[in-house]
């Protein structure tokens, strides 16, 4: 009972390892890309709980190549992704990455990366904080 | 002078059973007044057969116009179309079923055999179209679908700005109805239910 506990708390808050708790994440997850596709999405909510604002500048992560910030818009009915430099979050705000706007952007792996794996994400914020995210690999609409 | 009443009557009721059924609300597809006709196109489908005009006929279809390499909406707009096809599973009038035609606005790495392998995830039955860009053009000019390619990290690596909203063909193979975005399958679905119902009747 009590290790699923635990295992349901890193589930579902995968809040992991932060240097500061002023930066939360949570919901972290990846979606489950269909067979032979190329690109893959990840979306998580970052909390700034802290008083000062802080800028997500650089994510890496040791299963993709390339991390890269994008954000997707609707323009008169066009959908458009477009590359962020950085992700401000001012504080006591929090910035949702989820379908259809923010989002991070990785090339798909070789191996094929299933429902319910657990990927590693390494976010650093302009202030040199780093934090680490554990995203579970899920299939969702 | 009720000799002169009841032809009068018959007459009204006449006019009532004529007058045309009138076009359903919908909560958020936009019919439109007069079904467009497509002018015929020369495309493949995801088992390399020859997919055109005709093909579009015999069904209703709901298509999308996306590409594989798309991480965020194409996958979520495929997902909400497996969501539809699922709440209108159980309707087992005949002809009722619609289909799903994901048509690739990236016809240069979205071969036959890509779609064939990506396609079947979302559903078994979706069917996936990519050819010649020329063809894709036309198809799309005719249907208000806009495209283009925007640079990416790297050359091969571009991104395809594209049209997000999901056409409905009625099954003459004719352009009857649009569903711009946020899409909704409950709405999608009681709509496409809403337009097929009105098409029948109007016939």
């Amino acid at each position: 009972m009590k290790s699923f506990l635990v295992s349901l708390l890193l589930y579902s808050w995968t809040l992991l390892a932060c240097a500061d708790p002023a930066i939360q994440v949570e919901n972290a997850w990846v979606r489950e890309a269909p067979p032979g596709a190329q690109m893959m999405a990840a979306y998580m909510t970052l909390k700034n709980t802290g008083s000062s604002d802080v800028t997500l500048e650089n994510i890496t992560s040791p299963a993709f190549r390339m991390v890269m910030l994008h954000k997707s818009v609707i323009v008169d009915g066009v959908a458009r992704m477009s590359h962020q430099d950085s992700l401000p979050i001012p504080a006591g705000t929090s910035v949702a990455l989820e379908p259809g706007s923010f989002h991070l952007m990785m090339p798909a792996p070789e191996q094929r990366l299933h429902s319910g794996d657990q990927v590693e994400f390494n976010l650093r914020f302009a202030d040199g904080r780093t934090v680490q995210v554990q995203a579970t690999v899920r299939k969702k609409p | 002078m009720k000799l002169h009443i009841i032809p009068m009557l018959l007459l009204a009721v006449l006019l009532s059973a004529c007058s045309p059924p009138q076009p359903p609300q919908l909560q958020q597809g936009t019919l439109l007044p007069d079904a467009k006709v497509i002018a015929d196109f020369q495309l493949t489908d995801q088992n390399g057969k020859p997919f055109t005009r005709k093909n579009l006929a015999g069904k209703w279809s709901f298509a999308f116009f996306g590409y594989t390499h798309c991480p965020d909406v194409c996958p979520t707009s495929l997902s909400m179309l497996a969501q539809v096809m699922k709440k209108l599973e159980p309707d087992k009038t005949p002809g009722a079923k619609p289909r799903v035609v994901f048509f690739s606005v990236d016809p240069e790495r979205d071969t036959p055999e890509v779609l064939a392998q990506y396609l079947p995830y979302f559903n078994p039955d979706f069917v996936g179209v990519t050819g010649d860009p020329q063809q894709i053009l036309q198809l799309t000019r005719q249907l208000g679908i806009l495209y283009g390619k925007s640079p990416g990290e790297s050359t091969d690596d571009y991104l395809v700005d594209h049209s997000a909203s999901i056409i409905l063909f009625d099954p003459d193979g004719n352009f009857r109805a649009l569903f711009g975005t946020p899409h909704d399958p409950d709405r999608i679905a009681q709509d496409f239910v809403s337009i097929r119902n009105y098409y029948e009747a109007s016939r």
